[in-house]
């Protein structure tokens, strides 16, 4: 482990010689310059209307202002991309087929770990100035991976519940009465079947809220340390999945159906990452204006989602101007709007400008999270194989 | 038309090479012993493989069972001869859309539970995602049964043939055979043998189906083939290994049941035989229970179609309401940005392209080499899709091909051409040489013999395969998302894009216009394929 440090240590000094060089402003004229009429590939997720919408409305000021074409590379699974760009690499593809992608977490550990990133280059992008580094630590730390300046912040996510106000009065504020909630209901309540990632992330908040030392999860775990360290939480889903849907025999296999059997009234609670994605649903019609989202009162996982440049990028330029647009103010206040996308901003009202700030006040809306509960950091990354196999060890067969 | 093996060589080089250098290319991938112990040890594939197969097999046994007895009602009625129609309807629903509307039917806050069940909230029934997977045996039964009877019409309806099959029908009659006795003892022995290959093609896409699968199909464990996708989509590439190695262990557990089915059949037809040859009886054909069937399999139908419609413009409709809440437009308008054009063109000319290479096929060897070819198809649709997909696209990577359209081509040539292949065999291969002997000793060459007597007998089969191949090519998703590389977007990655976020209402629209296409292209080829004589 020390070693590793020092050589991280030494690489990242290494890497960043030059690199202070291109930092300075006359050189980002230039990063401008280069970038002026290239394509740029952007792969992200596109399971959202509202988000492909915002994507593309980014798309059209890029190419106003710095004559970038930004494409809209739609995929289901950023593990794609991970996959096509090691491929590319390892077929010795030098003009790659991605020049940005929407990523985090263990995608974003294995491109770093496979060497498949360019960079660093995001704290020297004009407007990392404004990203709230003190308040939102986990824009430097992706699933407690450092993130060394290979991705460039986007947007917050934290684990959010969500449901009919109409049929849950009281909303579970922690696992033991979420419990008590699916014992007064039974089959009304179920998660995603890991891996799916939401499904492990529910497995994750269970291992933090039931850990005796949640501080013993945030270093790296072997297979037998995890033994001990999980026999809580399993404890707890033992107790729990009697009472779930299906009686716990059967998981929907993603978060889209669960969200799908919540509006359809088959389950009365549905999780998200997006703790503006319940409103957001509301205002699309696809949920009723009653509907309400809650996080658990001592907190839930909280995370960053980035953007990266792939090695074999062809629009290395052309890339990380986009990916400054994403972090301007204007890009960032229009995200988080209910009405556009509602995705949380990752800069720091104290930092910008005066008008901006104004507009970066959370608004509430039907469906919005009216409590806001503390973020609290991911387990480590080495937890999420373990507790994958062992809950499919436990309860897949 | 002598071709000689020059005949054989467009197939050759744009078809089987690439599928067996992609084959070769995805098992180089999973040659490693961890990959293979990781599988085997894993706690979901035993029970995965168990409800695999017996759900693939069960669907399928059903499905020819109900497209026998729905042939016996339907033979000689006025509705036989619009049969490519008819299935063409059926089959132009794209599979997933077909197991999201069925599913919509039968699931706990679905419309059947509204019907009966009623209350504020849904009945506990376990209709879809149940452990022993009926309600995916029954999306495959309900999905497969027009395909086979389709293949069934195409056999003994085709020109000759179907004169053929009516001498043979007035002979065992005027033996003293019941209708019911002529079917089993006279038709279905020359039928089935002729439909072998599309029986299991239907088999092996019912065992190895991902999309159904996850859609409606078991959890805890899932079927192997969900198993192995969700390995395949990992980023881990250990994790990918262990999947191509699980899916090599698919085709060995398929092989290994054909050749049990094979050694069984060899063993009981014998005694088969025997009971076959045993005079005439006065069997009555199923004719009453094929109606209801017929009429059951159509109504069925139809309450998916009206369903998938009534959730393209639904965005909202909760348990108990019997309508939506609200009436909006908003998925179809997104469909307005959707790349109809490309998709289109590329079904019409993958399907073109294979019909072609087919027939110079057929035209240049013999009967007997078919069955390498018939191998290969196999091989095509029975290796999970997202195997070819990755083989194909690490061959199309070093060819410099991926993210161009004719790497896209060819990789929707790959199943297009399976499909006519095993479609059109049947049908061609029975074709009663002897008029093109009687042609020849006319003095007509052999390419006008081809164009003038053979072409317009065989015009059904070939515009039926035609019509199959331009709608297989319109659903490709896993191996045109992996050529594509981004660069190019058809109709289906747009669609699982956007499903993945689960939105239903959008998901059906988008099922809607992939249906709307291929239906199109079963309607002409009913019109078009109609013998000249009748």
């Amino acid at each position: 482990m020390a070693l590793n440090l020092t050589r991280r240590a030494i690489l990242q000094g290494a890497a960043a010689l030059p690199f202070v060089a291109v930092a300075r402003a006359g050189d980002w004229a230039a990063i401008e310059g280069a970038a002026k009429g290239q394509n740029v590939y952007f792969n992200a997720w596109a399971g959202s209307e509202t988000i492909n919408a915002y994507i593309q409305w980014a798309a059209d000021e890029v190419m106003r202002r710095y004559g970038v074409t930004l494409t809209h590379v739609k995929i289901t699974d950023a593990a794609e991309v991970v996959r096509r760009v090691r491929d590319e690499v390892a077929a010795g593809k030098s003009g790659g087929s991605t020049d940005l992608v929407w990523i985090n977490g263990e995608n974003f550990r294995a491109m770093k770990q496979g060497k498949l990133l360019f960079g660093p280059f995001a704290e020297s992008l004009p407007n990392f100035k404004f990203v709230d580094v003190e308040g939102k630590p986990t824009v430097l730390r992706d699933f407690t991976e450092p993130v060394e300046g290979l991705e460039s912040p986007w947007g917050m996510a934290q684990l959010t519940f969500f449901g009919d106000g109409a049929k849950v009065s009281k909303p579970p504020a922690s696992m033991p009465e979420l419990l008590d909630f699916a014992r007064s209901h039974p089959g009304r309540v179920t998660y995603p079947a890991p891996p799916d990632f939401h499904g492990t992330t529910f497995l994750k908040q269970v291992l933090l809220e039931t850990a005796a030392d949640p501080a013993t999860l945030g270093v790296e775990t072997t297979a037998d340390a995890f033994k001990a360290l999980s026999e809580p939480a399993f404890a707890f889903l033992d107790q729990l999945h009697p009472y779930l849907w299906r009686e716990g025999k059967q998981f929907p296999p993603s978060q889209a159906q669960l969200t799908q059997m919540l509006a359809d009234g088959e389950v009365l609670i549905a999780i998200t990452f997006n703790p503006n994605e319940p409103a957001n649903l509301v205002a699309s019609g696809r949920l009723p204006a009653s509907t309400i989202a809650w996080q658990h009162a001592k907190g839930t996982i909280g995370n960053t989602h980035f953007v990266a440049i792939p090695i074999n990028a062809r629009a290395k330029e052309g890339a990380q101007v986009v990916a400054n647009f994403l972090l301007s103010p204007e890009a960032q206040i229009r995200k988080e709007h209910l009405d556009v996308w509602g995705d949380p901003t990752v800069l720091a009202a104290a930092k910008l400008p005066a008008a901006f700030a104004a507009e970066l006040t959370t608004s509430l809306a039907p469906g919005s999270v009216t409590a806001p509960a503390p973020a609290l950091t991911e387990p480590h990354a080495s937890i999420v194989p373990l507790i994958e196999a062992a809950w499919i060890e436990r309860y897949g067969a | 038309m002598r071709l000689g093996a020059a005949g054989t060589l467009p197939l050759i080089v744009l078809w089987a090479l690439p599928l067996l250098a992609a084959v070769l290319t995805a098992l180089a991938l999973a040659g490693s012993g961890a990959a293979w112990s990781g599988f085997l040890h894993h706690p979901q594939a035993a029970g995965g493989m168990f409800l695999a197969v017996w759900t693939g097999t069960a669907a399928t046994v059903m499905a020819l069972g109900l497209a026998v007895v729905m042939a016996m009602a339907l033979h000689g009625t006025a509705l036989w001869h619009r049969m490519p129609l008819l299935s063409g309807a059926a089959l132009a629903i794209p599979h997933l859309a077909f197991a999201i509307g069925f599913g919509f039917l039968i699931m706990p806050s679905g419309v059947l539970a509204r019907l009966i069940a009623g209350g504020d909230a849904p009945p506990n029934w376990v209709t879809t995602q149940d452990p022993l997977g009926f309600s995916l045996t029954a999306v495959l039964v309900l999905k497969e049964t027009p395909f086979l009877l389709l293949m069934l019409w195409g056999v003994m309806a085709q020109g000759d043939a179907a004169r053929a099959f009516d001498g043979q029908i007035k002979a065992a009659r005027s033996l003293g055979h019941a209708m019911g006795s002529v079917w089993l003892r006279v038709l279905l022995p020359r039928v089935l043998r002729r439909m072998l290959w599309p029986i299991i093609v239907v088999w092996v896409y019912g065992v190895t189906v991902v999309d159904l699968a996850l859609v409606i199909g078991p959890t805890q464990p899932p079927t192997v083939a969900a198993v192995i996708w969700a390995d395949l989509n990992d980023v881990e590439a250990a994790v990918n290994r262990r999947g191509v190695a699980g899916a090599v262990a698919l085709i060995v557990a398929l092989a290994g049941i054909a050749a049990l089915a094979w050694g069984f059949a060899k063993l009981v037809t014998p005694a088969l035989r025997r009971c076959l040859a045993r005079g005439p009886s006065a069997l009555v054909s199923l004719v009453k229970p094929g109606r209801v069937v017929s009429v059951l399999v159509v109504a069925i139908y139809a309450a998916v179609l009206l369903i998938l419609i009534l959730l393209s413009v639904t965005p909202r409709w909760p348990y108990p309401a019997l309508l939506g809440q609200g009436v909006g437009i908003s998925s179809w308008r997104q469909l307005a940005a959707a790349p109809v054009l490309l998709s289109i063109g590329i079904a019409a000319g993958t399907a073109i392209t294979a019909l072609t290479l087919i027939v110079l096929w057929f035209e240049s060897v013999a009967q007997r080499r078919d069955r390498l070819l018939l191998a290969l198809a196999i091989m095509a649709l029975a290796l999970p899709a997202v195997t070819i997909a990755a083989g194909q696209y690490h061959l199309l990577l070093r060819l410099g091909l991926t993210g161009t359209v004719p790497g896209l081509f060819l990789v929707h040539l790959t199943p297009v051409l399976a499909y006519g292949f095993t479609v059109l065999s049947g049908p061609y291969r029975s074709f009663d040489a002897r008029f093109v002997a009687a042609g020849r000793a006319l003095g007509a060459s052999r390419w006008r013999v081809w164009r003038e007597v053979k072409a317009p007998l065989l015009r059904a089969p070939m515009l039926t395969a035609l019509a199959v191949g331009f709608s297989v090519s319109l659903v490709q998703y896993a191996p045109a998302q992996l050529a594509a590389a981004g660069r190019y977007s058809t109709l289906p990655m747009e669609a699982v894009t956007l499903a993945s976020g689960g939105n239903r209402s959008l998901t059906a629209a988008y099922a809607l216009a992939l249906a709307l296409p291929a239906l199109l292209a079963f309607a002409l080829s009913a019109a078009f394929g109609r013998p000249r004589w009748r």
